[in-house]
């Protein structure tokens, strides 16, 4: 039963320019060329649905789908539809009733309410199928776009996000069957809109905003006394900015790129050896009782020792400036790496290695399935503190040592009195630090879906 | 192994030819420090195969040690512990090799986090380099359909449910064609309506495989309910205080709960329950 045509008045707000805008604003439709977007518009009957009013339930028979105009409509799914969020809030620009394009059976898998008064565009699905086939290309495009909206947006599994092909009526054709790179990038573009309709950006802009202005007040309108010596927000943008530079070091200058380099290419190499050898080191230390008693008391004894105080041994040591900057941003890292993933190791419970072995997995297959995946989370945990002390080191070791890199123009600019050219670089290095970090995280939840996914049903 | 089997191959009565445990006078004394704490006292247990034989004692009395000693993952102080004629553990050999003829479900479940659910049951078969990959999901995959799990091949563990979860582990077990299935309390952290789904889930299973069930549990009823034989154990150090055959004809379903034998068995063993989780109560052991 498609329900309640009794209760919903009928509008005459949207014309068919309108209607085709809206529905250009829904995941699905968004590709769609404006020729056909017209035809669908055309489709598309306006109604107003009062606070309350009940759509459809679940179980009804499904023959149209719904695109919110305005309004909020609660979206409950049914245990049928076995999706990992049931109920979802659905504004302007989502699209509902989507169950009519599924290949299983046309029957509601939600219960919907309006939780305010709302207008949508009734589309029925059988019509809009009949208008696809001259355009059938556009068609399985749409349709395909409908299967990776329903999976990711309502959280259906895969088996069930499968929507009706135009070409051969009722053969089921999933997402899957698209070339992949499309609706990967379709999808990412639909997040990013997302996102920027949420608040997330926006807050993220505010609290950016509330450091900047405390810092230009105090400095330069309320001219405390403890910030006279400290450059001004203005003052420090300009310098940045311009192209003939008072203090020799902005954007438009070659040595700032060079500095931003040098300094990345450090942490990189030291990133990447205290990785290697930290991982390793803690996977045994973790692995085996022999390992950890023989290296973990000289660990646990050399850790405390501050990087600076490593300075004057590392430079006896290597006596080459880069080596040495090299060394002592590794060494902080290669802590931060080797701890965390012996404690890793330790927090694997016992009961896996136990079920491996009963499955005939040797001493060496615990390790590599057992152990490493099981320690991942906390490796990942590691390199985030470490990419993040490196950079910390390395600030300190090339204040120290080497002629180049954002800590040489921190520490030169202070000497030489070119106190904006300090706010650049620490604004610089905050910069690329954080894009670093946001890379290590990136990569850990890219190796670790498994756990991405446990969390996402966890309601993160 | 193979040779046995080829001495032993008159069925049991349960139907099997292999998964006959032997326990016989079983100690195992921990020593934590200098203070031996005796968990199993001279226990001696026939289990032939095929069996469905359900453990039952008050919280941490010892079984778990049992299950461990026969799984290989703790050696016994004395005495020995054989399957179908072959020695696991015993004089000159306190610890037996873990190994896939003696699968185990854990209490807590153990099904790899980090890989998906068909990756899970095609796990041993790889890694015992007895199926190529392709082989080994096949089967994973043919097994997983059977027992109606087809849908949750490709999410891992995290993603289901706890319930369909120990499903999955069990058939993991059953990947490699086990003699025996040691189950710890596989069923102890599920609600009571998904518990019974449970029961008939691997009653349903077993009617198909017939292999040894070593269940171990605290819970009566579920006992009774699946088992051939109750055994009752004493509150720790552990030893059968009481076996009780349950004559029940298998296949049996959910009408058996309510049947008047079935009460009748509960009456009967409750007494002796009850008084060993009295009496760990009061020596305030530690829940294992």
């Amino acid at each position: 039963m498609t329900t309640d045509n009794s209760k919903t008045g009928v509008g005459q707000g949207l014309d068919q320019a309108a209607k085709a805008a809206l529905l250009r604003e829904t995941m699905p439709f968004k590709t769609v060329p404006d020729a056909t977007l017209r035809r669908i518009a055309d489709l598309a009957k306006e109604e107003t649905l009062p606070a309350g009013t009940r759509l459809y339930n679940e179980g009804d028979r499904a023959d149209d789908l719904f695109v919110i105009a305005s309004g909020k409509i609660e979206h409950a799914l049914g245990p049928e539809a076995e999706a990992s969020k049931l109920v979802k809030m659905v504004k302007r620009g989502d699209v509902i009733g989507w169950a009519a394009l599924l290949s299983t059976k046309q029957r509601r898998l939600a219960t919907t309410v309006a939780e305010a008064d709302t207008q949508i565009l009734r589309i029925n699905a059988q019509k809009l199928r009949d208008l696809f086939q001259n355009d059938q290309q556009t068609g399985d495009m749409v349709m395909s776009r409908f299967a990776t909206m329903i999976k990711e947006d309502y959280t259906l599994p895969d088996w069930l996000a499968k929507t009706r092909s135009i070409g051969e009526g009722t053969v089921a054709r999933s997402e899957a069957e698209v070339p992949v790179s499309e609706s990967r990038l379709a999808l990412l573009g639909y997040r990013l809109g997302l996102w920027v309709k949420s608040p997330k950006p926006y807050l993220m802009i505010t609290g950016f905003t509330a450091v900047l202005l405390f810092w230009h007040f105090s400095v330069d309108v309320f001219e405390w006394p403890r910030f006279r010596n400290m450059p001004g927000l203005v003052e420090v943008i300009t310098e940045w900015l311009s192209r003939d530079p008072i203090y020799g070091l902005s954007v438009w200058t070659p040595e700032y790129y060079t500095h931003i380099i040098v300094s990345i290419r450090r942490v990189f190499i030291a990133f990447l050896l205290a990785t290697a050898l930290g991982v390793t080191l803690g996977l045994f230390m973790g692995w085996s009782k022999g390992v950890r008693e023989f290296v973990f008391p000289v660990f646990e004894t050399l850790r405390p020792v501050p990087i600076l105080a490593w300075v004057p041994l590392a430079i006896i040591i290597f006596f080459h400036p880069e080596s040495t900057v090299i060394f002592l941003t590794f060494l902080a890292s290669f802590y931060a790496t080797a701890l965390n993933t012996m404690l890793g190791v330790d927090s694997i419970d016992e009961s896996y290695s136990r079920a491996a072995s009963c499955l005939g997995a040797n001493k060496w297959q615990v390790f590599r399935h057992v152990i490493v995946p099981g320690a991942l989370p906390f490796i990942f945990t590691g390199l985030q503190i470490s990419v993040g002390v490196a950079w910390f080191s390395l600030v300190a070791a090339e204040m120290v040592s080497g002629e180049f890199g954002l800590g040489f123009v921190i520490n030169t600019s202070y000497t030489m009195v070119k106190y904006p050219t300090i706010v650049i670089g620490m604004i610089t290095l905050g910069a690329v630090g954080y894009t670093t970090s946001a890379m290590v995280r990136m990569l850990g939840d890219h190796l670790m879906q498994w756990r991405v996914r446990e969390l996402a049903m966890g309601g993160r | 192994m193979s040779a046995v089997m080829n001495r032993n191959t008159q069925p049991s009565k349960y139907g099997a030819t292999r998964g006959a445990i032997q326990i016989k006078n079983v100690d195992k004394i921990y020593d934590p420090e200098g203070a031996a704490v005796k968990a199993v006292d001279n226990c001696t247990l026939d289990i032939p195969a095929g069996e469905i034989c359900m453990v039952v004692g008050p919280s941490g009395c010892g079984k778990t040690t049992l299950l461990n000693a026969i799984a290989g993952f703790h050696s016994i102080t004395s005495g020995e512990i054989t399957l179908d004629g072959e020695l696991l553990c015993g004089p000159g050999k306190p610890q037996a090799e873990p190994g896939s003829d003696r699968v185990v479900v854990f209490q807590n479940g153990a099904l790899f986090p980090w890989k998906t659910n068909l990756e899970n049951v095609a796990f041993g078969p790889i890694v015992q380099g007895k199926m190529s990959k392709k082989e080994a999901y096949e089967k994973a995959r043919s097994l997983m359909a059977d027992a109606g799990l087809g849908r949750s091949e490709r999410n891992y563990p995290g993603e289901i449910s706890s319930g369909v979860r120990r499903r999955v582990e069990i058939v993991r077990a059953l990947m490699n064609d086990p003699a025996v299935l040691l189950l710890d309390e596989p069923y102890r952290a599920l609600d009571s309506l998904t518990k019974s789904v449970m029961h008939e889930s691997l009653l349903e299973t077993y009617y198909k495989n017939k292999v040894t069930i070593f269940f171990i549990t605290h819970d009566l009823e579920e006992a009774i309910f699946l088992g051939h034989r109750v055994v009752i154990m004493t509150s720790r150090p552990c030893r059968p205080k009481k076996i009780l055959e349950v004559d029940i004809p298998h296949p049996r379903d959910y009408n058996a709960l309510t049947s008047t034998r079935f009460r009748e068995l509960m009456d009967e063993t409750m007494d002796a329950v009850h008084e060993e989780a009295v009496k760990a109560f009061e020596a305030g052991e530690k829940e294992g």
